[in-house]
């Protein structure tokens, strides 16, 4: 993956012998705990970092609430399937927080066949920040940018402001410097065939599920060696294969309700009252196709990478290769609405599918207060959609482009035409560079970004 | 014919992920290749197809040749194949009357795909009651380099004979007990140079008539 020079200078002289340093420290998931305090991202080697917020203090007022290193450990090695000669990535899919309990943080985290439960308690997981306030620089692995930016969206009557602040280069610290001994609480493993390719968190927080490629299951936190099949979607026979599932999450509020989205551009929401296997579902949403837009492509552009309840429980949102749509629950024949993430792209779709980006999986998060959804592009590129003025706008997590205190400017593709000045046009996009991953505090303005295997935090200044 | 050219390129690349696939480290990737299948599908249906009769889908991701609209015109000097697979009537006849046969089979078959390589001549149906199998395995292709694309569509194969090992052998790497039954028309028989498949993984050719009765590289196939 290509990073910018000047990390790719200083991670050179560090560089571990291992061929797959650079690949292994590709992000692979974002996600905040429910008060946002905490920070998790896995990554493709298997680790998870942990990253934590400073509290506030009186003396370092423009140090509010900045995030650093908490911990880290490995949470999933490489395995060897010997029946099936298969060898088993340990790539961290997703990470799933609990609720935090008494004095213990607990997270979900999966690579592709087994989901682990790890605890922090005092001790056992957590490095002791105070080491990690004023360390040495030993290998920047996962920099940590902050930026300030003011963008606005509009000199209207309602202009959405974010200021991000930015400090002085926080000393990266190289993960395995801080690894601790870490074992999991609970190892859920055995129960998937195909990939895992979400885990979700139950309202109960006594239950989660898991869903692959065919199948959902259902656990109890508790229960490792058990878990029950509540979707099923696998064919007698294969060959009557059309679709797969994408994504899975459970309802925020409604213990008994989930959805997930398939290959094919819909979603089912299920009620687990109805039946024990629920592989009829109680909606169905699905949106007729444009045949205006066919293509040799139009499958895999409608198949479905992300799906998010709001934090209200009232609609979901789904990410296909080129839109964002949200649902209303209760309208199933259409989205509410439909954002253009990329359009310019429609007309390369055939490129796209030749260097495989078009089976990148972007997803999306909501804010907390479900006003703004935010999802990745690619040259590093991420939109936030805001719901009520229309508005949306283009942002770049790139630290060339974001010098201290520096105002970031709104990000435009040119699509056609004369290209202006700060324009960048569709052919010289690097889709290398993609964002696939985001994840918003869930109550403040404040957006983990991961770009490759850079962290981007952005926080918005209250002046 | 510039819808042929990009068809047959997106069918090439296809087979080719789908080959390369297996190298794949965590295995191979359902959802992905389950996609490039489908784009296979398509593009071998379009590859396949009458020129006169409308493709489907159009080829608006390359954004050259257009879409073809239905009801495109079948004029034309060329040899056409008509969807309904009477090859006889296409190659033989000429004019009017092909122009006619070719509206009436490209309005039989405007409606969805899956319908338009099922209409073959009747000496030629293998499982016309069968429904179109996804192509969800991986295929060797023999290499014929430089050979003329051969408009024959008399015999618009299945994809299961296309592709012939089963995708019911997801859980076990050996395919070799699950390939179809040999079909009507001899569409899908043993294959016959495996050997020849697996010395020359690199080349990977889509000519029609090789298409359309390829036989299966059990030793080079690895089930999902």
């Amino acid at each position: 993956m290509e990073e910018d020079v000047e990390t790719r200078k200083i991670s050179s002289s560090f560089l571990r012998d291992h061929s797959y340093a650079t690949e292994a420290d590709i992000i692979s998931t974002v996600e905040f705990n429910h008060t946002g305090e905490l920070l998790a991202t896995g990554d493709k080697g298997g680790r998870v970092v942990i990253f934590q917020r400073e509290q506030e203090s009186k003396n370092q007022p423009h140090r509010r609430g900045e995030y650093n290193v908490y911990s880290t450990f490995q949470s999933h090695e490489p395995e060897f399937d010997y029946l099936k000669s298969l060898e088993i990535e340990e790539k961290i899919n997703k990470i799933r927080w609990l609720p935090q309990q008494n004095a213990a943080y607990f997270l979900l985290s999966t690579n592709d066949k087994t989901v682990k439960l790890w605890k922090d308690e005092d001790g056992e997981w957590r490095m002791g920040s105070r080491c990690l306030r004023a360390p040495t620089m030993v290998e920047p692995v996962s920099p940590l940018c902050r930026v300030l930016v003011r963008v606005r969206w509009g000199s209207g009557t309602c202009p959405w402001v974010l200021t991000l602040c930015l400090s002085s280069q926080v000393p990266v610290l190289r993960p395995m410097d801080l690894m601790v001994e870490a074992t999991p609480r609970r190892v859920f493993a055995n129960a998937h065939t195909y990939h895992i390719n979400s885990i979700s968190v139950n309202s109960d927080y006594e239950t989660y599920m898991s869903a692959d490629d065919l199948r959902i299951n259902l656990w109890n936190f508790e229960i490792t060696n058990q878990s029950f099949n509540i979707v099923d979607i696998k064919p007698a026979n294969m060959e009557e294969l059309t679709e797969v599932i994408t994504a899975a999450e459970f309802h925020p509020h409604h213990c008994n309700t989930f959805v997930y989205s398939s290959s094919k551009g819909t979603i089912r929401l299920c009620d687990m009252r109805t039946s024990a296997l629920c592989d009829r579902h109680a909606k169905f949403f699905e949106e007729p196709e444009d045949p205006s837009n066919r293509s040799f492509f139009s499958e895999i552009i409608s198949s479905i990478s992300d799906v998010k309840f709001s934090h209200s429980g009232r609609y979901i949102m789904t990410r296909d290769y080129l839109t964002v749509k949200v649902w209303d629950l209760n309208m199933e024949n259409r989205p509410i609405e439909t954002y253009q993430v990329h359009d310019y792209l429609r007309s390369k779709l055939c490129s796209l599918y030749e260097n495989d980006c078009i089976f990148d999986k972007f997803e999306c998060v909501w804010n907390g207060s479900d006003s703004v959804i935010m999802t990745g592009s690619y040259n590093n590129f991420f939109r936030m959609f805001d719901r009520n003025t229309k508005r949306d706008v283009t942002l770049e997590a790139s630290r060339e482009n974001s010098k201290p205190r520096a105002i970031l400017k709104p990000r435009k593709v040119c699509v056609g035409g004369k290209r202006r000045k700060d324009e960048i046009s569709v052919d010289s996009l690097d889709f290398s560079k993609k964002i696939l991953h985001t994840a918003w505090h869930p109550a403040e303005n404040i957006i983990a970004v991961a770009a490759t295997n850079n962290l981007y935090i952005f926080q918005d200044k209250v002046n | 014919m510039e819808f042929k050219l990009e068809a047959h390129r997106i069918v090439s690349i296809s087979l080719g992920k789908i080959y390369s696939a297996r190298g794949q480290r965590g295995g191979l990737k359902l959802h992905k290749n389950l996609l490039v299948s489908l784009v296979l599908r398509s593009a071998r249906q379009v590859y396949l197809s009458e020129p006169g009769c409308p493709p489907e889908p159009p080829p608006a991701a390359s954004g050259r040749g257009g879409p073809r609209l239905p009801g495109a015109d079948c004029e034309g000097p060329r040899p056409r194949r008509c969807c309904c697979g009477c090859s006889c009537c296409c190659a033989a006849a000429g004019g009017e009357a092909n122009r006619a046969d070719c509206a009436a089979a490209a309005e039989a078959a405007a409606p969805p795909p899956p319908h338009c390589p099922r209409k073959r001549s009747a000496g030629e149906r293998g499982q016309a009651g069968s429904p179109v199998k996804k192509p969800r395995r991986e295929v060797e292709e023999e290499p014929p380099p430089g050979e003329q694309e051969d408009m024959e569509t008399g015999n618009v194969a299945s994809l299961i004979s296309i592709f012939g090992s089963s995708f019911s052998g997801l859980l076990s790497k050996e395919p070799k007990g699950r390939r179809r039954a040999p079909l009507d028309g001899g569409e899908a028989t043993v294959a016959t140079t495996p050997t020849d498949a697996a010395a020359e993984p690199g080349q990977i050719c889509c000519d029609e008539p090789v298409l359309r009765t390829l036989n299966p590289w059990s030793t080079a196939i690895v089930a999902f």
